[in-house]
């Protein structure tokens, strides 16, 4: 039989054998060529150029995010390969097959196995391409026509890349087999010791792995601002070095103590299972960890996005407050303009202030842009026409109350409370911070306060020695602002400005089909898909694991059913170890990913505790179900 | 003293093969085991003293015949019965160990026991006992790579008595040891078996072996075709097999 059948035949075989495998690099490839078919075909084009560009940003970033993930995930299925295939590579000796020709033929295998997973998922990436664009606009909920759209330059990268990384996972593989003894390869992986470690260095593992993941622990609850990034810099670290000497020192040691104490062990079957899983702890424990910090990852990704969705959906909401804003230098009857606008539309509400603006030699804060000041009561006033809640007290003669936005990227400690501001002299001193657009869109572009009636009234005196202008503000909101256009021509008509600039009135319109942040509902669903696929690949790392511990057990099982254990009990055995497998990466990834994300809530200034809920319950659920599915495989391979 | 039948072997036969295809391996053997025996069955390669002991431990159905276990025939019972019949009334030890090893000595020994259930105060004191009676109390928190092939045979015997079985079926036991290790386990497999604690049927190629049991069985061609009776003295019986075996001219395996 010539190298090239055998090879043929081989990969034929792996292909039914290893389709998980095969599965798990096909999809790697699908989601990679979607993110990258994102970036080069014209299918965002629906987007303005603005948003394609942050988006196009936001899809590399997470591709090269991606890239370091599918290198590891690749790396470590074809060591699961290559282990499977060792015994029988090594029997290929007997056949007369030198290492030079058995590495060739491992690789000519190795080259079949990436060609079809490479085909398999840049076909079905292109098959569902227009569906992976439909649903990351309709999860990013941006009403848009998509066409199907691809571009060569995609499946080149695309190809480029699992190639290089894949026929790098080859080579080396091709070098282990070439330099590996015949009874290394006979034996293939299979662990046939217990590794013994001195006593000395589980007590220090235990104690530094503990230490190292509390310390990360006490670190991300400590995390709240801008200033203490570097703590959560430092929870990072800690946390991942904390869980991989947690998976080699303390959960072994647990383990071995379990075997150690026989009244336990003795005890509901655990004989099998428990020292199964000491024994194969140090062989494993890479692993777990692994796929812990790719699970942690994914829920922290998760919770940036949904904490920049949160954010998206309040300024949305803060934008659209009031659809018609009419600042004008002089007063108008509010109503009669009600009017105008209910000709074409209904108002919902409407309402109206007095603004003193000044500029910064007058009000001195720490920003340089245009300030103003607002009397309390008439804040109130507008805010119960306007249904927004407003529970501030009226400030003193000196204290004023500061009316802010919301900032897309904003790490800084946004409560001013306790800050000192200078208006005219004379120091106020701020009882807090409001994002409630009671004054509308002027809260983004101004520096507002605002002051007790007496203080307003004071500092109307400025307005009058020409040191602040007075002007008038109007809002309205109408009942359906997608038809903001209806009254365009009305209030476009009440525009006006004298030639020396004194006398103004301006229109601001806000049009709720503006995309200018929609980019930000696409990196949402980006993580989304991201997180998805580092929970699918972290359950698929677990299953190729648990596929690889069957093979080995399989002749201890065998063993076991001619000695008259009931099958019952071994399936309950295979079960239970399983089962916890399973449960360890899930556990510590819900324990340690409510730091993470607590610690990120509390830098965002976001209550992100529907995350770890939503999270927890998604990883669950497919942990659960990969589980079931490994149960019931090596139930199948060891039980017949 | 009247020893009560334990096993019953009738007309056993068993072929492989279908139809026109068909190779007999084992032919009419008949044959009765009773409590307090110690077996071996020898004779040349291809003689079908495995097939036999398969038979006879249930891991195999003959073509015809029958085999009363306790009473009961075991060539008509279903998977679920054959189980549970392994676990309470059989034990096995095999030339390969079959130890696992991802567990201590101990553990390998306790679990047949563990994984019926017995309370673990129990299953602690009957490891130990076994443990004595096979010299490996200073061994039970070894793995089984940290011992001699000896030291694992005499464990995986404890392993298959501690059950306390009805029969002990031994393939080729002494196959993969050296004659030291070989006289320490047959040593031991006698003890029990003379203190009235085991009945034991081994397969074996081994005369040296075979001349520790109370009878010896020889088989050629599928057949029983002859029974040796051990006297007192064991070198002497030793001697008579392997006269025997010249006799029958089979190539020993």
């Amino acid at each position: 039989m010539k190298l090239y059948t055998l090879a043929w035949s081989n990969f034929k075989r792996s292909v039914r054998e290893f389709g998980v495998l095969v599965l798990s690099l096909a999809f790697s490839v699908f989601i990679f060529f979607n993110f990258q078919n994102i970036v080069f075909s014209d299918a965002m084009d629906v987007l303005e150029n603005y948003n394609k560009d942050y988006i196009d940003i936001v899809t590399e970033t997470l591709s090269v995010v991606f890239v370091v993930f599918l290198f590891f995930f690749i790396w470590y299925a074809s060591n699961v390969f290559l282990n499977q295939r060792k015994k029988e590579i090594g029997i290929y000796i007997f056949m007369g097959l030198d290492n030079r020709r058995i590495g060739k033929l491992y690789l000519l295998e190795s080259g079949m196995v990436g060609l079809f997973a490479l085909a398999f998922g840049l076909v079905a990436g292109l098959a569902f391409s227009k569906l992976f664009q439909m649903i990351l606009l309709r999860l990013s909920r941006i009403s848009a026509d998509v066409r199907f759209s691809f571009s060569l330059q995609s499946v080149m990268i695309t190809s480029a890349m699992f190639l290089t990384i894949h026929g790098l996972m080859t080579l080396k593989g091709c070098h282990t087999l070439r330099t590996s003894s015949v009874l290394n390869l006979l034996s293939g992986a299979k662990q046939k010791e217990m590794k013994p470690e001195h006593r000395a260095v589980t007590t220090l593992r235990i104690l530094a792995g503990t230490g190292i993941l509390a310390a990360g622990y006490v670190a991300a609850w400590r995390t709240g601002d801008l200033d203490s990034l570097e703590l959560g810099l430092a929870a990072t670290i800690l946390v991942i070095v904390g869980v991989y000497l947690l998976y080699s020192g303390l959960i072994p040691a647990v383990l071995r103590a379990l075997t150690r104490s026989k009244g336990y062990l003795y005890k509901k079957q655990r004989t099998l299972w428990v020292n199964s899983l000491a024994f194969r702890i140090k062989k494993n424990y890479r692993t777990y960890a692994m796929v812990t910090v790719l699970m942690i990852s994914a829920v922290t990704v998760l919770a940036v996005s949904i904490a920049m969705q949160q954010r998206y959906e309040r300024m949305v909401w803060f934008d659209q407050t009031y659809t018609y804003q009419i600042i004008s230098s002089h007063e108008w009857d509010g109503e009669e303009i009600c009017e105008g606008i209910e000709e074409d539309n209904e108002v919902s509400y409407w309402n109206s202030f007095r603004l003193l603006l000044m500029d910064a030699s007058v009000f001195d804060s720490r920003f340089q842009n245009m300030s103003g000041v607002v009397s309390y009561s008439q804040v109130k006033e507008a805010a119960g026409r306007a249904g927004l809640d407003f529970t501030w007290p009226e400030p003193g003669a000196y204290e004023a109350i500061d009316v802010s936005h919301e900032i897309m990227m904003s790490f800084v400690d946004e409560d001013r409370a306790g800050e000192k501001i200078t208006i005219d002299g004379e120091t106020y001193e701020l009882l807090g911070s409001t994002k409630t657009p009671y004054l509308g869109n002027l809260q983004t572009y101004m520096n507002l306060a605002i002051v007790s009636d007496a203080a307003f009234e004071r500092l109307h005196a400025l307005a009058e020695n020409g040191r602040a202008v007075e002007n008038w503000v109007y809002n309205y909101r109408i009942a359906v602002p997608e038809n903001v256009d209806a009254s365009r021509p009305y209030l476009t008509g009440l525009a006006e400005r004298s030639e020396d600039g004194s006398v103004y009135t301006g229109v601001n319109f806000t049009d709720p089909l503006n995309r200018d942040t929609s980019w930000v509902c696409v990196m949402y669903s980006l993580c989304l898909f991201l997180f998805a696929t580092f929970v699918l690949a972290g359950g698929s790392i677990m299953f190729l694991k648990t596929g690889n511990d069957v093979y080995e057990d399989h002749e201890r099982y065998q063993v076991l059913c001619r000695l008259g254990i009931p099958r019952r009990i071994l399936g309950k055995s295979v079960r239970s170890e399983i089962c916890f497998t399973y449960c360890c990466p899930f556990v510590l990834t819900v324990l340690t990913s409510w730091f993470s994300v607590r610690a990120l809530g509390n830098v965002m200034k976001e209550d992100l505790f529907q995350v770890n809920l939503w999270s927890a319950g998604a990883i669950l659920v497919l942990f659960t179900l990969v589980c079931a599915f490994s149960v019931r495989m090596a139930r199948r391979k060891l039980l017949g | 003293m009247i020893m009560r039948q334990l096993l019953e072997v009738t007309n056993l036969s068993k072929n492989y093969g279908r139809g026109n295809y068909q190779a007999p391996v084992l032919r009419n053997i008949n044959m009765t085991v009773c409590e307090g025996d110690f077996l071996a069955i020898m004779g040349p390669s291809g003689a079908g003293k495995t097939t036999l002991l398969n038979l006879l431990s249930t891991l195999d159905a003959p073509t015809h015949g029958s085999i009363l276990l306790d009473g009961a025939d075991i060539t008509h019972m279903k998977n679920h019965e054959l189980s549970i019949l392994r676990r309470d009334k059989i034990g096995f030890i095999f030339q390969e160990y079959n130890l696992l090893d991802s567990m201590t000595l101990q553990d390998n020994i306790a679990l047949p026991l563990s994984l019926n259930g017995v309370k673990s105060s129990e299953v602690i004191q009957r490891v130990a006992e076994q443990a004595k009676i096979f010299r490996l109390s200073a061994h039970l928190d070894k793995y089984p790579y940290q011992l001699s092939g000896g030291q694992k045979q005499r464990a995986a015997s404890a392993r298959a008595l501690i059950t306390k079985p009805r029969i002990l079926f031994a393939d080729e036991p002494t196959g993969a040891l050296d004659s030291r290790s070989s006289r320490d386990l047959l040593t031991c497999l006698k003890t029990v078996n003379d203190a009235g604690q085991a009945t034991i049927l081994m397969v074996t190629h081994d005369a040296y072996s075979a001349s520790y049991a109370k009878q010896v069985y020889l088989l050629k061609d599928g057949q029983i075709q002859c029974r040796l009776n051990r006297g007192q003295d064991r070198k002497e019986f030793y001697e008579e097999i392997l006269s025997m075996l010249a006799t029958l001219g089979g190539e020993q395996e």
